[in-house]
C-alpha cells in the first residue's frame, strides 16, 4: 500500500487519466490487430511485439490509476480492464507470430466457432450441466444432508463413518470414474452418479461441523425452555448449520461440473462438454476446444453466483 | 438429544471404525452377486459357455464382473503388483504419478508465494488480478489440461514436466489465496513489535510474514494435493504417456478390464490419502513451534 501511494506522488498523472490511458491502450492494441489483419503474417515480429508491450505498459499505469480510491468503479474496473487487456494483447501477439490455429486460436476466431458451433455446444452444455452436474449436485447434496442428520443422531455412526468421509475426500475422482462408467453404462447416469459422490464428501463433513457447531449456552436455554428434539433442531441446530452447509455447496458447485467434465473424458454416448473438448483436442479443432471451454466457465461463474446469492438470501432471512 | 457435559476426552474411533468395514465387507458379497448376476444371465441366456450352470454361480467368474469378486480381485492385485517396480506394474506407476504430483505442487508453492507477495504488497494489483484469479476457479481448469499437453509438447517439452506444470496450474490458486491470507495473519502488535526493533521490510517479510504463512500454506496444500493429483493424472491420459496411473487406467478402460480398473482405482484413492498424509507429516515437521492440533 506504501508503494501505490509512492507510486501517485512519483506519476506526473492524476487518478483522473485512469480511464483514458486504458481506453488508449485498448485502442492501441485493437489498431494493432486490425494493421496485422490484412496481411498473411509480418517478416519480422519483434516489433510489433514491442508495441504490444508499450500498450500493455500503458494500460497497467491506467489499471493502477483507476484501482485508487474506494469507489465502485475503483473495485470493479481494474479486474475487467486487465482481462480485456489481456484478450486484445493476445489477438494481437498470435496475429504478429502467425501461430497456427491448430495451436493456439486468436480470441477472435475462437469467437466465430463459438458462434458457428452454438446448437452443438449449448447441446453438449445441456448434457454436461443439467444432467450431469446440477441433477449430481441436488442428488450429492440431499444424500449428504440425510447422512449427516443420521451421523449427527447416532454418535456411534458418527465415529464409525466420518473418518471414512474425511479420507475419501482426498481421493482422486478420475480413479474412480472409468469404474462408475463400466458399471452403469456410457449414458449420462454414470456421470450423474459420479458427480453425486464427489458433491457427497465435502457436505457430509460441512454439514456435521455445522449441526455440532451450535452453542452449548444455546442448547441449555432450549433445554431449559422444555423444547422437543424436533423444536431445538428447527430453532438452534438448523440455523447454525447453514452456513457451514453452504460453504460446502458453494466449493462443491464449482467441483460438480468440473468433474462431470473429467468423468466425459472416459467414456461418453457423444454428447457433453467433456467429450466435445477430448475429441475436438485430438482433431486440433483447438478453436472448438477454447469455445466449449468459454461455455463451461461462463455456466460455471453462473452457477457459482448464483449458490452465493442463494446464500447470502437464505442466510439473511435466518 | 440429552445434553451432556463435554467429555474431557473423546473415545477412539477405532472400534466404530472397524465395525463399519465389517459391515461393508458382509455386505460387499450380496452386493457383488446381485451387480454381477445379470451380466451373467444375459451371457448365458446368448448361449455363451462359461463353465457353470446358473446366473448367481457364474457371477463369481465373469470375465468382465461389475463388482470383482475377492478371488478375482486377488488375482487382480498380484498380477499387477508384482513385481512392484515393473513399468507395468501398479506400484511403479502410482510412484510415478505422485512424483509428478509433488513437483506441481512445488512449483505451485514457489508460483504461490510470488503472487501472495504481489497481492499483499500491492492494492491495484490484487484488484487487477484477483476477481480474475477468482473466476478462473470456477472454469473447469482441467479442461485446459489435454490443451496444455499438446501445446507443451509442440514447443519440446515432455516426459515428467508436462504433467508437472499442469499439476502446478490446477494446484497454485488455493496456495496463492492462502499464502496471501497467511502473509496478513501476524497482528498489529507484532508488526509494532518488528518495528521497534527497526527491522527492514525485508527483514519483516523474512523473519515474520513468511512463518506466519507456513500454516495456512500447509492448509492450502492439503486442499491442493487432489486437485494436483487430479491435474496430473489427466495429464497423463491426455499426453502420449508411457507410465503413471493415467494411462494405466486409459489402457485398461479401452481394454474394458474391470479387474484392472478396481485395483488401480484402489491405488489411486491410496495415492490421495498418502500424499495428503505427506503434507501433514511435513507441516507437524517444518511448524515445530505450533501446538498440536
Amino acid at each position: 500500500m506504501t508503494q501505490d501511494s509512492m507510486q501517485t506522488a512519483v506519476l506526473p498523472v492524476r487518478s483522473g487519466f485512469g480511464l483514458p490511458l486504458l481506453l488508449l491502450s485498448a485502442a492501441g492494441l485493437l489498431g494493432l490487430s486490425a494493421l496485422l489483419a490484412g496481411q498473411t503474417a509480418p517478416a519480422v515480429a519483434w516489433p510489433w511485439l514491442l508495441g504490444v508491450l508499450a500498450l500493455l505498459l500503458v494500460g497497467a499505469v491506467g489499471i493502477r490509476q483507476s484501482a485508487q480510491g474506494e469507489s465502485r468503479t475503483a473495485r470493479i474496473l481494474p479486474a475487467a480492464a486487465n482481462l480485456i487487456l489481456a484478450v486484445l494483447a493476445a489477438e494481437a501477439v498470435l496475429r504478429a507470430y502467425a501461430v497456427p490455429t491448430g495451436l493456439i486460436p486468436t480470441p477472435s476466431k475462437v469467437a466465430q466457432s463459438l458462434w458457428a458451433a452454438r446448437t452443438v455446444l449449448l447441446q453438449d452444455a445441456y448434457y454436461t450441466f443439467v444432467l450431469e452436474a446440477l441433477l449430481g449436485f441436488v442428488v450429492g447434496t440431499l444424500a449428504g444432508l440425510g447422512l449427516a442428520l443420521l451421523a449427527v443422531r447416532f454418535r456411534i455412526l458418527e465415529r464409525g463413518v466420518l473418518p471414512y468421509a474425511a479420507l475419501l475426500s482426498s481421493v482422486p475422482i478420475v480413479a474412480l470414474a472409468p469404474v462408475v462408467i463400466k458399471a452403469a453404462g456410457l449414458g449420462w447416469p454414470s456421470k450423474t452418479i459420479i458427480v453425486a459422490i464427489t458433491v457427497l464428501f465435502p457436505v457430509v463433513i460441512n454439514a456435521v461441523r455445522g449441526l455440532q457447531s451450535a452453542q452449548p449456552m444455546h442448547l441449555d436455554l432450549m433445554h431449559s425452555y422444555a423444547a422437543s428434539p424436533a423444536q431445538i433442531f428447527r430453532e438452534v441446530r438448523w440455523p447454525s448449520a447453514l452456513p457451514f452447509i453452504f460453504t460446502a455447496l458453494r466449493v462443491s458447485s464449482t467441483l460438480a461440473l468440473i468433474n462431470a467434465i473429467v468423468a466425459e473424458f472416459f467414456g461418453t454416448e457423444g454428447h457433453g462438454l467433456g467429450f466435445r473438448i477430448q475429441i475436438e483436442v485430438g482433431r486440433f479443432g483447438l478453436d472448438i476446444v477454447w469455445a466449449a471451454i468459454v461455455v463451461a466457465s461462463v455456466i460455471g461463474i453462473s452457477f457459482y453466483l448464483l449458490i452465493s446469492a442463494l446464500e447470502r438470501f437464505v442466510l439473511r432471512r435466518n | 438429544m440429552t445434553i451432556l457435559p463435554r467429555a474431557p476426552r473423546r473415545p477412539s474411533n477405532l472400534l466404530p471404525m472397524l465395525g463399519v468395514a465389517l459391515a461393508a465387507l458382509l455386505l460387499y458379497w450380496p452386493l457383488m452377486l446381485w451387480a454381477n448376476s445379470g451380466q451373467a444371465a444375459r451371457s448365458l441366456a446368448s448361449g455363451a459357455d462359461l463353465g457353470c450352470k446358473t446366473a448367481l454361480a457364474c457371477a463369481t467368474q465373469l470375465r468382465n464382473p461389475v463388482i470383482p469378486a475377492p478371488g478375482q480381485f486377488a488375482t487382480g492385485f498380484t498380477s499387477l503388483s508384482v513385481p512392484p517396480l515393473a513399468p507395468t506394474s501398479a506400484p511403479y506407476n502410482a510412484l510415478v504419478t505422485g512424483g509428478e504430483t509433488l513437483l506441481g505442487l512445488a512449483l505451485a508453492s514457489v508460483l504461490g508465494l510470488v503472487l501472495a507477495t504481489l497481492l499483499v504488497r500491492s492494492r491495484s494489483f490484487e484488484r487487477a488480478t484477483l476477481p480474475c484469479l477468482v473466476a478462473s476457479q470456477t472454469v473447469p481448469i482441467v479442461a485446459l489440461a489435454p490443451m496444455l499437453a499438446v501445446l507443451l509438447g509442440q514447443y519440446g517439452v515432455q516426459g515428467f514436466l508436462p504433467k508437472a506444470i499442469i499439476a502446478a496450474y490446477i494446484a497454485f490458486f488455493p496456495i496463492a489465496i492462502g499464502m496471501a491470507q497467511g502473509l496478513r495473519s501476524p497482528d498489529p502488535l507484532q508488526l509494532d513489535l518488528m518495528r521497534t526493533y527497526r527491522a527492514s521490510p525485508a527483514q519483516v517479510f523474512g523473519l515474520l510474514q513468511v512463518p506466519a504463512s507456513l500454516p495456512y500454506l500447509f492448509t492450502s496444500l492439503k486442499v491442493a494435493a487432489t486437485a494436483a493429483l487430479v491435474g496430473s493424472i489427466v495429464a497423463e491420459i491426455s499426453t502420449i504417456s508411457f507410465s503413471g496411473l493415467g494411462k494405466m487406467l486409459a489402457e485398461n478402460s479401452r481394454a474394458s478390464d474391470t479387474v484392472a480398473l478396481w485395483v488401480i482405482m484402489i491405488y489411486g484413492a491410496a495415492l490421495g490419502i498418502v500424499l495428503v498424509a505427506l503434507i501433514g507429516g511435513l507441516e507437524r515437521l517444518v511448524t515445530r513451534w505450533r501446538p498440536p492440533a
